[in-house]
């Protein structure tokens, strides 16, 4: 990630007293938190620890933070860490035979520990992007990924459009989404060159 | 990074799909608590880190019944004070070096700080035991100000 990239200029932002700039921080990296705490199975009385933890670290080291690209790779590790010790203080508490051993939990090994942070990444830029869509295809695309699936009937029923016409939709309100420059930045497509894509058939 | 999740339609659908679940299962509690962590930025007082604590210490003889503890102790260091602490069951008590008299305030993540003297041999107690976690912030009659960083009890 490069250091004119939006993290590292909420970092700078942040650090200078923009409480906003802080809130996007939080909207962005706490399902990443909530996600690793899933993940150690806490309940939310500890997963809100764990996550008070880690944010009131990062408003210290705000102005130490050398590297702000490293963010999220710093908010993960912290978690973890986090995680672990509230783990190790619940087997404490419980004392003997818990079957809790240290094998169960899940420590994050190097290369799990980097998918989580690049998931977490990508679907920041998801998000921004779908955030950033016109209110027309944010309703289709949420209709569309909805679990379980909505059949077009009732979303035409919804959205009060021809069922014909929500494939070619759903087609172009993708394309805007893979060309926002936060997702288009992480496929490596130059946004420039963008426009070839919308070229290419529909459906591959 | 491989970008397959972006190579056609059904594929990015999905990867949306699960990015806006992703945040949409996040309580909306869990994440003001997160916003809230901002009120500390700023504080004007010298940050004391943590130097020694004797729970990360690898025990010779590893207590295994919480009641058979020994007290916790902590050491947190600034440009110009140290403070020391002592965990006990129901009080903590503290040193700042060099001696002098002030006062300590134990700071909780949100509500009032509960103060305490601090005597002219640099000694305080803080009773009870704050809620967890907590950070201290020591003000000296020198003028040094210093502030540890969290401590979770």
């Amino acid at each position: 990630m490069r250091d004119d990239s939006p993290v590292a200029r909420l970092v700078a932002q942040a650090r200078d007293g923009d409480k906003d700039a802080w809130d996007a921080i939080v909207d962005r990296y706490a399902p990443l938190i909530w996600s690793i705490c899933r993940r150690y199975q806490l309940d939310r009385t500890d997963a809100d620890d764990v996550a008070q933890s880690v944010w009131l670290r990062l408003v210290d080291q705000l102005e130490v933070i050398r590297e702000p690209a490293a963010l999220p790779g710093w908010i993960a590790t912290t978690t973890r860490r986090e995680c672990g010790r509230v783990v190790t203080a619940a087997r404490r508490r419980e004392a003997f035979g818990s079957g809790l051993d240290a094998e169960n939990i899940p420590d994050g090994r190097p290369d799990e520990a980097e998918t989580e942070v690049l998931m977490a990444e990508r679907n920041a830029a998801l998000r921004e992007a779908f955030g950033a869509l016109p209110a027309p295809c944010q309703r289709l695309l949420a209709l569309l990924i909805t679990d379980p699936p909505v059949s077009y009937a009732d979303i035409s029923a919804e959205l009060g459009i021809a069922v014909g016409s929500i494939g070619p939709s759903r087609a172009r309100c993708l394309e805007r989404v893979r060309r926002h420059p936060a997702v288009a930045a992480l496929i490596n497509v130059d946004p420039a060159d963008g426009g070839d894509i919308s070229e290419q058939p529909v459906g591959r | 990074m491989s970008s397959q999740w972006a190579d056609d339609d059904d594929r990015l659908l999905a990867a949306l799909g699960d990015a806006v679940r992703a945040a949409r299962d996040v309580p909306a509690s869990f994440v003001e608590a997160g916003r809230a962590a901002y009120t500390w930025h700023g504080i004007d007082a010298e940050l004391a880190a943590l130097t020694f604590d004797s729970a990360a210490e690898p025990a010779a003889a590893p207590a295994i019944r919480a009641e058979e503890a020994s007290p916790r102790f902590l050491s947190f260091t600034a440009a110009d004070l140290t403070i020391e602490l002592e965990i006990g069951p129901d009080a903590i008590t503290g040193q700042i070096v060099p001696p002098q008299p002030g006062h300590a305030d134990a700071c909780p993540a949100s509500g009032p700080a509960a103060s305490t003297e601090i005597d002219e041999i640099g000694c305080f107690v803080i009773r009870p035991l704050p809620a967890s976690p907590f950070r201290l912030h020591c003000h000296a009659s020198s003028g040094i100000s210093a502030l540890t960083t969290w401590i979770t009890l």
